[in-house]
């Protein structure tokens, strides 16, 4: 998968819309902490992704197209 | 809104308690009904309420790190704004191959470098549009380019997660009940919804987010709190997917289960 999936797989609810707001708030995060072990469960919260199946389409998603676009 | 206090077989009363409405979410409380019933109603909103999802798709040009299918998989996916009045069903469509009554279609022309979202996507009929816009469909590197004709077409969730108007869930109405509680608050800690609070006596703030877990009962030493559900009520939870608005989605499940029942009516008519 390379990019974020459009729905939750288990629900069905559109997550990829957040996935932008979310990496963002996390980048701004973990230079404001000066570390890479970072609470997000309120910027899930923020962006109303609040059922666990939902949640971890968000926290488990790697981001491959920038690393596939050389091929 | 559905019949308010229609009588109905049993002689308990049907009732609608809306606890929460908007646009894309819906919470009510449906009571003196059968668990059957209720559990019909919420399967008729997610596999028989049809709504608009791209079906089929030309595409003319794809130099993007995406395969055709993933494309075409993505883009289904995407919610659409769908108007069920002026759109019918292709299985009930008189037509051939596709007709303005039963199909939209969309294009989508883009160069990179840029990511692409569904805001992007260009709709034949105005009304129908992506419910939302920032969904990211493919992200292009310089020179990439996507081309692509899809076609929307109404379908049932029954048929394809993709054409399902809203994820509906319910659970049984709870009912806490305390008599001989010592105070000794055990079981405001240990709720995981935090709907307990220990004031003079034990308090119960929000009856309707109790998940039914009764952590409460086993920690509770003097056998005080008691959780039961009520049998006949439902708290209902309806959240849209964005192609129709939750109020409608209800209605139009509950029409349909009508119809079905009038379909039955019907077949048994000519039997007897």
């Amino acid at each position: 998968m390379d990019m974020i999936p459009v729905r939750c797989f288990t629900c069905g609810n559109v997550i990829s819309s957040s996935w932008e707001d979310y990496k963002k708030r996390v980048e701004e995060r973990k230079k404001e902490m000066g570390t890479n072990e970072i609470r997000v469960g309120d910027i899930l919260d923020d962006l109303g992704i609040k059922r666990y199946c939902c949640r971890r389409m968000i926290l488990s998603h790697v981001e491959l197209v920038d690393a596939l676009a050389k091929y | 809104m559905m019949e308010r206090d229609r009588k109905v077989i049993g002689g308990s009363e049907t009732k609608i308690d809306i606890r929460e409405l908007s646009d894309r979410r819906a919470k009510f409380i449906l009571s003196g009904v059968s668990s059957a019933f209720a559990n019909a109603l919420r399967r008729s909103a997610i596999a028989e309420v049809p709504t608009l999802a791209i079906d089929d798709i030309n595409i003319y040009e794809n130099t993007s790190v995406l395969f055709d299918e993933m494309l075409a998989l993505r883009l289904g996916l995407i919610p659409l704004e769908t108007d069920l009045d002026s759109y019918i069903l292709r299985s009930e469509c008189k037509c051939d191959g596709g007709c303005p009554q039963c199909q939209v279609s969309l294009t989508l022309s883009a160069e990179g470098p840029k990511v692409v979202y569904s805001g992007e996507l260009k709709s034949s009929d105005p009304k129908i549009v992506p419910s939302d816009e920032r969904i990211p469909i493919i992200k292009l590197m310089e020179g990439q380019k996507v081309y692509l004709e899809a076609i929307a077409r109404l379908g049932k969730g029954q048929e394809h997660s993709k054409w399902q108007p809203a994820m509906c869930s319910y659970k049984n109405m709870p009912t806490i009940s305390v008599s001989k509680c010592n105070g000794c608050g055990a079981c405001v800690e240990v709720c995981p919804t935090g709907i307990l609070k220990l004031e003079d006596t034990l308090k119960i703030t929000n009856e309707l987010d109790c998940s039914l877990c009764r952590l409460c009962e086993d920690v509770c030493e003097s056998r005080a709190i008691h959780i039961g559900s009520d049998p006949t009520s439902f708290v209902f939870n309806l959240e849209s997917h964005g192609s129709l608005p939750a109020e409608e989605v209800i209605l139009r499940s509950a029409d349909n289960i009508k119809e079905k029942i009038d379909g039955l009516k019907k077949c048994l008519k000519k039997l007897s």
